[in-house]
């Protein structure tokens, strides 16, 4: 290792600290990843029975426009007369479903090239860590804006904007742990046993590094969920009428003194971000171990 | 103990040219990708940039592609562009005709500004809150902490700037509205293009005041982010030093828990603290375009903004450009860092 | 600033002599926040800016046109917000040759430029022959044109066709006149190949040359543009001594005005301008910029929006009650293409109304399947504070009501814009404003005219409208100007691919201190005459 990946080591220690391959499951009660688990629970139920929830077609304009919260429309109407609490709830369809395809794809992406990189080390190490250096110093968004703005705001294009972006980090941290395990004494032992180059690494790597990628995987679900909702809120994500978080603030900023066009969206990603990461967090704890038994004073 | 003096330079220098080398590469990288992505993007500049009368006389359209080189088959777009680039040129804005160079200069100070401040905040609060968690483990103060700092890294900048602009300015007019001063007062003598330092400089107390006043609310809300993560961070990467046996042996030999802390505890756990800090100033470089927006603050994310969508390439490639390079040099900072604070660095 | 030379302030502007004062004063005031109540003589003004140049020869937004109207005087203006009549301004009188070709102007010689020289015929021969060879976006103003100085007072306009609409033109902010000598010194180069030679941009975005009652303090096309007053101006001198013409979006435009932050706001949309309280008055006035629908003629394109049955359904179909309620108080439903400022426009009786009944028979006529018809519009637009992608929605919903399935389909102006222009949507809703306040403008809707190809509209496919069009174009008579025009717009309502939909409202907001304010569709508002 040359001194110029100091970085990138340490990204990958920092997104995982202490992350030891040895998995010490202590069943410990920990409130804060129940609370995530249930809100998360919620709202992928609420994603799920939308039509049955949602009180208003989320696209009828039947209403006048801008009623404040009442009892017919428990969070008010929007600038084109629909009931914002309708909308919110198909919004989690949008939201929800599209920040685990967007985690999944980078992660896919991510892991396997970072895997190879890591593992086969030369060229293919140097082409993917180099390029993965070009996106990351790459202003994130203004990478998402150029793609979208080149396609046209549309979600598959918003999506295809974050994954573009968001791949490296599942390489980087891919790349450094297959770095660790590649010596560990077992995988030098199969090799001598005489396996294949690709049968260690799915066989013998895999399983040692799904672990913590799962745990970085899940406290970026929060992220892009953001990511996702930010580009909204831009004007370069969800395609008009369907509702989306992001945009459903953008509309609120503005007309500003309507408070509950942006507020309850707002609320909406936030607590689906937080339950996302007190659940990540929390999973994070169990598998690292060298916290767990911190001794302290 | 950690002796600044017995740092030897040698490796330093090889490490320092090979990240020159390694930036002249992402330079080039960075205007290869902006470049090729705008020509791919089924727009056309001069639709952004002309009147509706104007893009359908095919003489104005010409002379609008023959003024940007627009004309000229792209490897030579391209080469002009680097070439230009060696001499410190970074083309002309096809949206306001003016050197990119100079739009830069107007509106990169504005978002360092922002920048830098949000980092600072976030630096003193998020380290100190994550010090206050670790030691206190377990305790219901680190649960609250908890929830605090993972409530920063889950809030939508977007939505936070906004509540706190209805709040504080609308609702309760404690903090101004918009923009990096009052209407009306005019920006101190150039020489940073920082408001704060340059107002200092010319002595006038009065718009330093009104600069940092302005300061506030924006760099609050940008810092809500990074003090979240900074504090998670710290408190992981403090743990994660206290679990070692030398902070046992230290307990053992019964030196007070304050020294234990700052002396073996913060400093070996400030590598990952330092390179989180350094990843998080480039997020807030590019994250700045949501709040920049909200809050009428004229920096490079709203230049970013604008010309992504009028297409405007040497604006795009300027501005990714310096993001870039400022990234990748708080980042080399940030390494060259590691050698001070851990000499296992300065070894390999 | 001391306590009595703020009542000495208020009490020349109550006698209207802020001039004395203000010579007295010196230009000491910096117009910090006044909370004595007195007016202040620094005007700030906020704007969502369009702003990219200051260069008059150059300049074609609206932003610019409102600060280079400050800057630069036409040699014809529009008295307030009249826009149907042109009266002397730098010409102090003006005269149409019987044939409608030749234009004489006899300038006014006590007019001078901010350096103190006097306005010449060869400054105006300079200017406009500028304009026309840069190659920029006014440069259409003055095709077929030819300018001449007959002497040194006297500026000669030349056609090659009538060209009835000349008058109107003048007043443009692109056509006010630069001082040519200064400009020259500068790099500014007015003969032909000037979009190559002419240099001058830089500077003119840094300071002016014009006879207008400001000139230029600082420019940014992002940030602001201070103007600070002329103090060679030759006319009445403003009140306001210097203007702050700030960039802020509309939400907080309102924010700012209500806590006197700014003293003028004038991107508030319908709904932002509501329950604004007593701290400020509210103008309202109709725009020249109208709000259209148009469905493409081209059957390559689509078989099913060049169906006339098809055409008649969304005319019919569209919801125009629904579609009124979000421009707002002070925008009209549009009967036609031309505005209702300008001559020839029609009626408002004439506008349409919807009719589901027919609409619903008239699309079952037309064969139409239920395909998805994607509609285009330009995402990043907001003008007068409508929102294309909320207008959109609106006219999707009633759409969808009739039986038609639209999907949208935003995109960017940089992506729309050329899609447009080339004639490629099948469903394009955008707005055109007018560029000069003549009906003359609107002949580019015929077939085979600039908007008419956009709408997949040929020459040649309506020969009686092009017809009408053609003698419309020449006409010089003014009321038979007006009644050719008005049948060029029923016969377009009749067969054209064109739905008019309403002309925005431009809502200026403004601190009680402000008075005089008049709207002005060429130029938004005249900065020298705010008391």
């Amino acid at each position: 290792m040359s001194t110029p990946n100091a970085a990138g080591n340490a990204v990958a220690d920092a997104l995982s600290p202490g992350l030891k391959l040895r998995k010490n499951r202590r069943r410990v009660w920990r409130p804060l990843g129940v609370i995530g688990l249930v809100v998360l629970v919620i709202w992928i139920l609420v994603a799920v029975l939308a039509p049955v929830l949602a009180p208003h077609d989320p696209l009828a304009q039947q209403s006048d426009r801008f009623l404040s919260p009442s009892g017919a429309h428990w969070f008010g109407t929007d600038e084109l007369g629909r009931d914002v609490l309708s909308r919110v709830v198909y919004g989690s369809r949008v939201t929800i479903p599209l920040s685990l395809l967007l985690v999944v794809c980078s992660l896919v992406i991510g892991a396997v090239v970072g895997a190879a990189a890591g593992y086969y080390g030369g060229w293919l190490e140097m082409l993917v860590m180099r390029t993965a250096d070009l996106v990351f110093a790459f202003p994130a968004i203004i990478l998402a804006m150029a793609v979208v703005a080149a396609l046209g705001p549309d979600l598959t294009n918003a999506v295809l904007a974050i994954v573009v972006v968001s791949w490296p980090s599942y390489a980087r941290v891919a790349r450094g742990l297959v770095l660790s395990s590649r010596n560990a004494d077992y995988v030098l032992a199969t090799r001598l046993l005489g396996a294949s180059g690709r049968r260690s690494l799915l066989v013998d790597v895999t399983p040692n590094v799904a672990g913590p990628i799962l745990v970085l995987a899940t406290l970026d679900v929060g992220n892009a969920a953001l990511l996702l909702s930010g580009l909204s809120f831009l004007g370069l994500g969800v395609r008009p009428p369907a509702a989306e978080w992001g945009a459903m603030v953008a509309a609120g900023a503005s007309n500003f003194d309507k408070w509950w066009l942006g507020l309850f969206p707002g609320l909406a990603i936030l607590t689906l971000v937080l339950a996302v990461n007190f659940l990540g967090d929390t999973l994070r704890d169990m598998l690292d171990p060298r916290t767990a038994r911190a001794v302290i004073q | 103990m950690r002796n600044v003096l017995t740092w030897r330079p040698r490796p330093y220098l090889k490490f320092v040219l090979v990240r020159l080398g390694a930036l002249v590469l992402l330079a080039v990288g960075i205007t290869l990708v902006s470049f090729i992505l705008t020509n791919l993007i089924p727009g056309d500049p001069a639709a952004a940039n002309l009147g509706q009368r104007a893009l359908s006389d095919p003489a104005i359209v010409a002379a609008f592609r023959h003024q940007h080189g627009l004309d000229q088959p792209l490897p030579v777009q391209y080469g002009k562009y680097l070439a230009g680039l060696l001499h410190g040129d970074f083309g002309t804005s096809q949206r306001s005709n003016r050197p990119v160079s100079d739009e830069l200069a107007e509106y990169v100070p504005a978002t360092l500004e922002l920048a830098i401040t949000a980092v600072v905040v976030s630096l003193v609060v998020g380290v100190g809150l994550g010090i206050l968690a670790a030691t206190r483990r377990n305790s219901w103060l680190d649960q609250l902490l908890r929830v605090v700092s993972l409530a920063g890294v889950s809030m939508p900048t977007f939505w936070l700037a906004l509540a706190a602009f209805f709040v504080l300015f609308y609702k309760l007019g404690i903090l101004p509205g918009g923009g990096r001063l009052d209407p009306g007062l005019d920006p101190p003598p150039h020489v940073t293009g920082l408001y704060t330092v340059d107002s200092l400089l010319a002595g006038q107390w009065d718009i330093f005041g009104n600069a940092v006043f302005h300061l506030i609310m924006p760099a609050l809300v940008l810092a809500a982010y990074t003090v979240g993560l900074l504090t998670r961070f710290t408190r992981a990467s403090m743990l994660e030093v206290l679990g070692n046996d030398y902070i046992r042996t230290a307990h053992a030999k019964g030196l007070p828990g304050r020294t234990i802390v700052f002396r073996h505890v913060l400093r070996p756990a400030l590598v990952p603290i330092l390179t989180v800090a350094g990843l998080a100033f480039g997020s807030l470089l590019s994250g700045t375009v949501l709040v920049e927006q909200i809050f009428s603050w004229n920096g490079i994310g709203q230049y970013a903004y604008q010309s992504a969508l009028n297409l405007d390439l040497p604006a795009i490639m300027g501005v990714s450009l310096v993001v870039a390079v400022i990234y990748v040099t708080v980042n080399f900072v940030v390494d060259l860092l590691y050698g001070v604070v851990d000499p296992r660095v300065r070894l390999q | 600033m001391s306590l009595t030379r703020r009542r000495a302030i208020q009490l020349a502007l109550s006698a209207g002599a802020l001039l004395a004062t203000e010579a007295a004063c010196g230009k000491t005031n910096k117009g910090t926040t006044d909370s004595g109540g007195t007016k202040n003589t620094t005007l700030i003004v906020e704007n969502s800016f369009d702003l990219t140049t200051a260069d008059p020869g150059r300049v074609y937004e609206v932003t610019g046109g409102m600060v280079a109207h400050a800057m630069y005087e036409p040699l014809l203006t529009f008295a307030g917000g009249d826009v149907s009549k042109p009266v002397p301004l730098l010409a102090k009188s003006f005269e149409a040759s019987a044939d409608g070709k030749v234009l004489t102007l006899k300038l006014d010689e006590t007019a001078k430029f901010s350096d103190g020289s006097a306005v010449t015929a060869d400054d105006v021969v300079f200017s406009f022959n500028r304009v026309k060879n840069v190659k920029g976006n006014p440069s259409f103003l003055l095709d077929g044109v030819t300018v001449t100085a007959s002497d040194p007072q006297t500026v000669v306009l030349t056609s090659a066709k009538a060209n009835p609409a000349l008058p109107y033109l003048l007043p443009t902010p692109a056509l006010g006149i630069v001082n040519s000598k200064v400009a020259k010194a500068q790099g500014a180069v007015d003969a032909e190949g000037a979009d190559k030679s002419d240099k001058a941009e830089a500077w003119f975005n840094a300071n002016s040359a014009g006879s207008g009652p400001y000139t230029l303090q600082s420019f940014s096309t992002t940030t602001e543009v201070v103007l600070v007053a002329n103090d060679k101006y030759w006319g009445t001198k403003p009140v306001y001594t210097k203007i702050v013409v700030r960039n802020v979006t509309n939400s907080v435009q309102k924010l700012d005005v209500v806590k006197d932050t700014s003293q003028l706001a004038l991107d508030l949309s319908p709904d932002q301008a509501k329950d604004l309280g007593a701290a400020v008055t509210v103008d309202r006035a109709s725009t020249t910029t109208t709000f259209f629908l148009f469905t493409n003629m081209n059957p390559a394109i689509s078989p099913v929006t060049s169906n006339p049955k098809f055409q008649e359904a969304v005319r019919y179909g569209l919801d125009y009650a629904g579609i009124m309620s979000l421009a707002g108080e002070g925008a009209v439903q549009a009967p036609g293409m031309v505005p209702d400022k300008l001559l020839g426009a029609l009626a408002a009786g004439d506008s349409l109304k919807r009719d589901l009944d027919r609409a619903k028979a008239a699309l079952a006529a037309s064969g139409y399947s239920g395909q998805e018809i994607p509609m285009e519009y330009p995402s990043d637009i907001t003008k007068n504070g409508i929102d294309f992608g909320v207008l959109a929605q609106k006219v999707q919903a009633g759409l969808t009501e009739v039986g038609i399935k639209v999907k949208l389909s935003p995109a960017p102006v940089a992506t729309a814009l050329p899609n447009y222009r080339d004639g490629k949507e099948k469903l394009g809703l955008w707005l055109w404003g007018a560029d000069y306040p003549d009906p003359s403008d609107y002949l580019a809707f015929l077939p085979g005219g600039l908007v008419g190809l956009r709408a997949g509209w040929k020459a040649g496919t309506s020969p009686d409208l092009t017809a009408i069009g053609d003698q419309a174009a020449i006409e010089t008579d003014a009321t038979k100007r007006a009644s050719l025009y008005q049948d060029m717009q029923r016969k377009l309502n009749e067969v054209g691919p064109f739905m008019p939909l309403f002309q925005s409202a431009q809502i200026s907001v403004m601190a009680k201190s402000v008075s005089n304010f008049v709207y002005n569709a060429v130029w938004t508002v005249d900065f020298g005459a705010l008391k």
